[in-house]
């Protein structure tokens, strides 16, 4: 099975956000892209159905400005996965995930795929967007908040569950297909110090992403931290009983959150 | 931006779910003279679209066919994108739904349109649009502006007021039969589990949500979240303290790598707070938190906090709740 893997470069989940001096976006001064979050996971899954499939190969694929990209590509390499692509943004880069989803897929298109991965969002925009654009782009069906992703090979068919508001779905499908997937292992794989330092020198291809075909995009205009929260109004009492009428009427009369 | 605004209706049990009737409620307040114009898919389509019509909604296009009943968005969407242009919109609005967020993409390419979702402000103005919306798990907002002349947005559920009664006279329209992609003849929705009111795979839905951490001690413990949860007619949720240990499966997970959720309400019982966990529920509008520790990093984010014994404050929370609320 041949998988492609969307991994963004996206800042540590411990990093803390400063607004840069324009105003209309994070600073990435000093702040570490890793391959984080969901796409970790989307990775971990890649592996796992290599693991499962015989003959299978891993393709990750990063859209982003250097030095970003090449560096979660290369880290992606070091955790099993067997090629890499880097669709180089330029410097003049978008942040929207619409232009990424495009660039993707041109990239995508002329590689083998049977199965393309993304995760369900990407850990700093949130947008939830590149792989029901991937699925529009390349002609294929695309399901987001996928988990337990399994390939049956006697049926041919990918078995999973996708979440939603009310509860689960169980699906089958066919290869090939895009899958966002919301799954999140509590103890992906981590990288060996020997794959670390071979997948400094591995090979990592590089495309140019396509002009994208009208102005229809967005931009960032403002970035906000949320004001502190000052810390919060303890409640004094002396009686559990006495706590939760306290806090009871608090949260009617008060905050307003139920009647 | 003075076209038309299509609202994408998604149907369940046979009704309008709350983020389609906020997204009404949205597109009215937009609306110029263009108008609003609804959309439905599905195999039974007329109830949802008189539902429209209550909300002064009198245009709608429908793309009546069962096999839209599964509630894959990439089957309908080009539909979607053929009432679009038929009916001149140059703005789609959906509820932030798994299905609300899949259709935002889709569209996005087949309408060549500009996108943005989880959405809590929105503002039009001769230069296009104006977005606001949470990222980073809710540790900062950025505002977008979206140019060109189309977008879709999907609307962070409950962000907005549902649109009010306003009885108008349905017009149905039947949009263009469009076959989906060859692809999805080999998918197929094998079957649907609804959880339990109350349970936790509703939670990004949820207005209020109750979560336990492992201040609970043991899964058997865990009723008493259950039953404050059940007081206040919220969801439940949990800290990966709780869903790693299996008191309670990984969809109650809030978190980094879990759920993000932002209800008005949000009660942390027995959570410590570690940035894993903060980052998934931050942005809720009104925080609790319950712990015997004073100095849990939970009560840096609260905005109410109570110090003690989650054994007895809970209970106690849960009858006075009932009493109030005439449980
Ligand atoms: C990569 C990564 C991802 C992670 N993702 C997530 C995530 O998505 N979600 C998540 O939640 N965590 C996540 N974590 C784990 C996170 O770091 C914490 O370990 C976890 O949130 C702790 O759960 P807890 O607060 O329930 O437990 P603890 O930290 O053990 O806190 C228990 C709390 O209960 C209080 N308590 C004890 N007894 C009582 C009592 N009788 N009455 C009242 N209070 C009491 C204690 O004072 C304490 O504050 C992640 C960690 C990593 C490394
Ligand atoms: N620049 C990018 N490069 C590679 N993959 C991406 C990029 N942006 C988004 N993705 C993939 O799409 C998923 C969803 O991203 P988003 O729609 O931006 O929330 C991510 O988890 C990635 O798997």
């Amino acid at each position: 099975m041949e998988i492609v893997v969307c991994v963004k470069p996206v800042p540590e989940a411990e990093t803390r956000l400063r607004v840069a001096t324009d105003g209309t976006r994070l600073d990435p001064e000093g702040v570490k892209f890793v391959l984080a979050g969901y796409d970790e996971s989307a990775v971990e899954q890649a592996l796992l159905l290599k693991e499962a499939v015989p003959g299978s190969k891993v393709h990750a694929i990063a859209f982003g400005p250097p030095p970003r990209a090449e560096e979660i590509l290369r880290a992606a390499i070091a955790l099993g996965c067997d090629q890499a692509t880097w669709v180089d943004a330029g410097s003049k880069s978008s942040d929207d995930p619409i232009v990424a989803a495009r660039a993707l897929a041109a990239a995508i298109a002329p590689l083998p795929h049977d199965l393309v991965l993304c995760g369900k969002q990407a850990g700093d925009d949130e947008a939830g967007l590149v792989a029901a654009a991937l699925g529009a782009l390349l002609n294929l069906p695309d399901f987001g908040y996928v988990v337990d992703l399994r390939w049956d090979p006697a049926r041919s068919r990918f078995t999973f569950h996708r979440a939603t508001e009310s509860g689960q779905e169980a699906w089958e499908t066919a290869a090939p297909c895009v899958v966002g997937l919301q799954q999140a292992w509590n103890d992906p794989r981590t990288a060996k110090l020997p794959a670390i330092l071979k997948s400094r020198k591995a090979p990592i291809a590089k495309t140019a992403a396509p002009a994208p075909p009208g102005p229809e995009c967005s931009a960032p205009e403002k970035f906000e931290l949320p004001v502190a929260r000052t810390g919060a109004k303890m409640i004094e009492y002396k009686t559990p009983e006495e706590a939760a009428q306290k806090l009871v009427r608090i949260l009617r009369e008060e905050a307003k959150v139920f009647p | 931006m003075t076209g038309a605004i299509l609202v994408v209706g998604e149907v369940h049990d046979g009704r309008l779910i709350g983020a389609t009737l906020e997204a009404i409620g949205k597109a009215r307040e937009l609306a110029g003279d263009g108008g609003v114009v609804g959309f439905v898919a599905g195999s039974t389509v007329e109830p949802a679209a008189r539902e429209f019509a209550d909300r002064g909604v009198a245009n709608v296009h429908w793309a009546k066919n069962a096999e839209f009943d599964d509630g894959a968005a990439g089957r309908f969407a080009p539909s979607v994108v053929s009432v679009a242009e038929a009916t001149g919109a140059d703005l789609i609005l959906v509820g932030g739904t798994t299905l609300g967020r899949d259709l935002a993409g889709q569209i996005a390419i087949r309408w060549n349109a500009a996108a943005a979702t989880g959405v809590t402000e929105v503002r039009r103005d001769g230069s296009g649009l104006h977005v606001r919306r949470p990222i980073f798990g809710g540790r900062a907002t950025e505002t977008r502006h979206l140019e060109g002349s189309r977008a879709v947005l999907a609307l962070r559920p409950h962000a907005f007021p549902e649109a009010s009664e306003s009885r108008v006279d349905v017009l149905l329209e039947p949009a263009a039969r469009i076959d989906p992609p060859a692809g999805w003849r080999e998918s197929k929705r094998l079957g649907v589990e609804t959880a339990p009111a109350g349970s936790g795979p509703g939670l990004t839905d949820a207005s209020i949500i109750v979560s336990g951490g492992r201040g609970v001690r043991a899964p058997e413990n865990f009723h008493l979240i259950e039953e404050l949860a059940a007081s206040l007619g919220a969801a439940v949720g949990a800290s990966r303290a709780v869903t790693d240990a299996g008191w309670r499966p990984a969809s109650y997970q809030v978190g980094q790598t879990g759920k993000t959720v932002s209800p008005q309400l949000y009660v942390a019982v027995g959570i410590s707070g570690a940035i894993q966990h903060i980052v998934g529920m931050v942005s809720s509008r009104v925080i609790v938190a319950i712990n015997s520790d004073a100095s849990a990093p939970i009560f840096k984010v609260a905005d109410y906090g109570i110090v003690g014994d989650l054994f007895q404050i809970v209970p106690a929370l849960t009858s006075e709740i009932r009493k109030v609320r005439g449980l």
